[in-house]
């Protein structure tokens, strides 16, 4: 069963009195998120990412498609009693403590007052906010609002967390805690759904990616399947290049440079990748090794969105 | 369980406020002032009222001094009333547009909690909230009435209930503007002007609005808002008939009822179609 799937999921923000200015947030958007895993969804601002997440929690009504979450069709109230939320930009009463943040949203998860008193110190711990449990809100700094927003997020022990820039405003040794316990929360069968800005972040934990822009999904795959590239090539030789070697290969490959005993070439496609073997071993050049090359999955984010707007 | 969280978290949000507590500062003065100012002296004559230490009846028979104080609560309650309406809407408008905000509305709605459910927990909270400010303000006002003049008139304090339940059909109004406009000042000035003018003018609508058309259509119009929106003129009426033991007419209650629970449910209904 599917933690999270959507099925040609379309939002229409439409504009009544000038319909030139309706925006369409999602547009036939399908995607399909498995039990355990740790999903990615990228995209620049306005790409449509909170918006699927807040259709997946009835925040928004969907112009058309279908979505589920651990199998319930959603729109469905009792399926948020197994779902955890840290919306970007929220906000919590400054008038309460940390704690009683807690209880209040723990009590509207549907869990009795002792059960949420039970388990928010714990919480509370695990996000390195023990020492702040008392003081009130007004008085927390963006980091540690973030700290708290995902303890309370966690209040309900959900099989779904839905992480929206969970590490906004926190300090390059909070980031790390928090993949941590993304991390440990994975090993123990939670489903993790992340929108985050921060390419690097969703790059190093993230089982799965998707790239999202004007609500259209671009591509999904493992991080590997996304940064790994059809045109660049690394191949590595033994031995010396000839002279002539690179005035003969600049006529016919793209683009290609020299560093020690490794080519790197832009290619068109296999036919390129092919003559260059041909000429190498004409000229009796030992390949060691023909690999695709990698690219950062932001270099690989980049291209993508830069070829969409140029198609 | 979850209501129950939601009605105790808005008392906790209102009182976290500085309007509640001068309002509650009000009340304490209009209390101790009653405490202070109403007495009666008994005379050979029989009994006078004084406010003030000036008489405001003259001598009465002992058994008549109760119809007396009746008619003094129930001119003291028609003049609290607006100012308690009105205050109370100033205290607690902002319940709903504040929960509706970006960031906060994300929070509750994320939770296992329907749309209709909020509302109607922050509705109550709200209602609570005035419940517990009119009971202390008309209770202390009945303990000063009681302890000053010995006449302890129970439906001087079961009017606070009724003052409540008239404060909750107006929250309905501040409900729909709240949901619809997202901004306290909308409701604050569109349930001033309800309770300030439409209301009276709807009530009177045969003797002032009626003359400036004759047309069907302009007159089944405002006959239709009379008796659409709630009647709180109709009920101040009865409030007075409660306070001096007289039979109630129970119409504009039963009407105002109907009419709170409509127009909740079209907020729930507009609040269902919204985005957040």
């Amino acid at each position: 069963m599917s933690a999270i799937s959507s099925e040609s999921l379309t939002k229409v923000y439409s504009d009544f009195v000038n319909k030139k200015l309706s925006v369409t947030a999602l547009n036939d958007f399908t995607i399909n998120v498995e039990q355990g895993q740790i999903f990615g969804l990228l995209g620049p601002n306005g790409a449509g990412k909170t918006t699927f997440i807040k259709i997946l929690l009835g925040l928004v009504n969907p112009t058309g498609g279908r979505a589920s979450i651990l199998g319930t069709l959603l729109p469905d109230v009792k399926v948020r009693e197994r779902i955890g939320y840290l919306p970007e930009n929220h906000r919590y009463p400054g008038y309460l403590t940390g704690e009683q943040v807690m209880l209040l949203f723990g009590g509207l998860s549907g869990m009795n007052h002792a059960e949420t008193k039970s388990r928010t110190p714990s919480l509370l711990k695990l996000v390195g906010m023990e020492q702040w449990a008392k003081m009130k809100v007004k008085k927390y700094s963006k980091g540690m609002m973030q700290r708290l927003g995902l303890a309370q997020s966690l209040i309900n022990n959900p099989d779904v967390l839905f992480l929206d820039e969970p590490t906004d405003g926190v300090d390059p040794v909070g980031r790390k805690e928090i993949r941590d316990i993304l991390k440990r929360l994975k090993s123990e069968g939670k489903t993790i759904f992340l929108n985050s800005h921060i390419l690097s972040e969703v790059e190093l934990i993230s089982d799965r990616v998707a790239i999202l822009d004007k609500g259209k999904l671009l591509k999904v795959g493992t991080v590997d399947e996304l940064t790994v590239t059809d045109t660049n090539y690394e191949i590595g030789f033994t031995g010396s290049l000839p002279e002539n070697f690179h005035h003969e290969a600049a006529a016919t490959v793209m683009k290609f440079r020299v560093d020690k005993q490794i080519i790197s070439a832009e290619l068109k496609d296999a036919s390129e990748l092919n003559h260059l073997i041909d000429m190498l071993r004409r000229h009796g050049i030992d390949i060691t090794h023909i690999a695709k090359k990698r690219t950062s999955l932001e270099d690989s984010f980049i291209n993508l969105i830069k070829r969409e707007v140029a198609s | 369980m979850k209501l129950l969280t939601l009605i105790l978290a808005t008392f906790r949000e209102l009182f976290s406020k500085a309007t509640l507590y001068v309002l509650l500062g009000i009340s304490t003065l209009i209390m101790l002032g009653t405490l202070a100012s109403v007495s009666a002296e008994h005379t050979d004559e029989g009994v006078i009222l004084k406010a003030f230490g000036n008489p405001v009846s003259p001598p009465t028979p002992v058994e008549e001094v109760e119809t007396l104080v009746f008619g003094m609560q129930t001119g003291l309650a028609k003049g609290l009333f607006f100012g308690i309406m009105l205050f109370g809407v100033f205290a607690t408008a902002s319940v709903i547009p504040d929960s509706l905000e970006k960031g906060t509305v994300d929070l509750y709605l994320s939770k296992p909690l329907a749309r209709w459910e909020l509302l109607l927990g922050k509705y109550l909270g709200a209602v609570a909230v005035m419940l517990a400010v009119i009971l202390y303000f008309i209770g202390g006002i009945w303990l000063g009435f009681g302890i000053r003049t010995d006449v302890w008139n129970i439906q001087f304090l079961l009017s606070s209930f009724t003052m409540t339940f008239m404060f909750a059909c107006i929250f309905s109004i501040v409900l729909i503007l709240g949901v619809v406009f997202r901004n306290a000042a909308i409701p604050i000035i569109g349930s001033f002007l309800y309770l300030m003018f439409i209301d009276n003018l709807l009530d009177s609508r045969e003797e002032i609005l009626f003359l400036f058309s004759e047309s069907k259509i302009y007159r089944g119009i405002l006959d239709g808002l009379y008796y659409i929106l709630p009647q709180i003129a109709g009920m101040q009426r009865s409030l007075a008939e409660q306070i001096l033991h007289k039979s109630m007419e129970w119409k504009p209650f039963v009407q105002a009822l109907l009419s709170s629970s409509a127009i909740f449910i079209f907020s729930a209904w507009i609040m269902r179609r919204k985005d957040f």
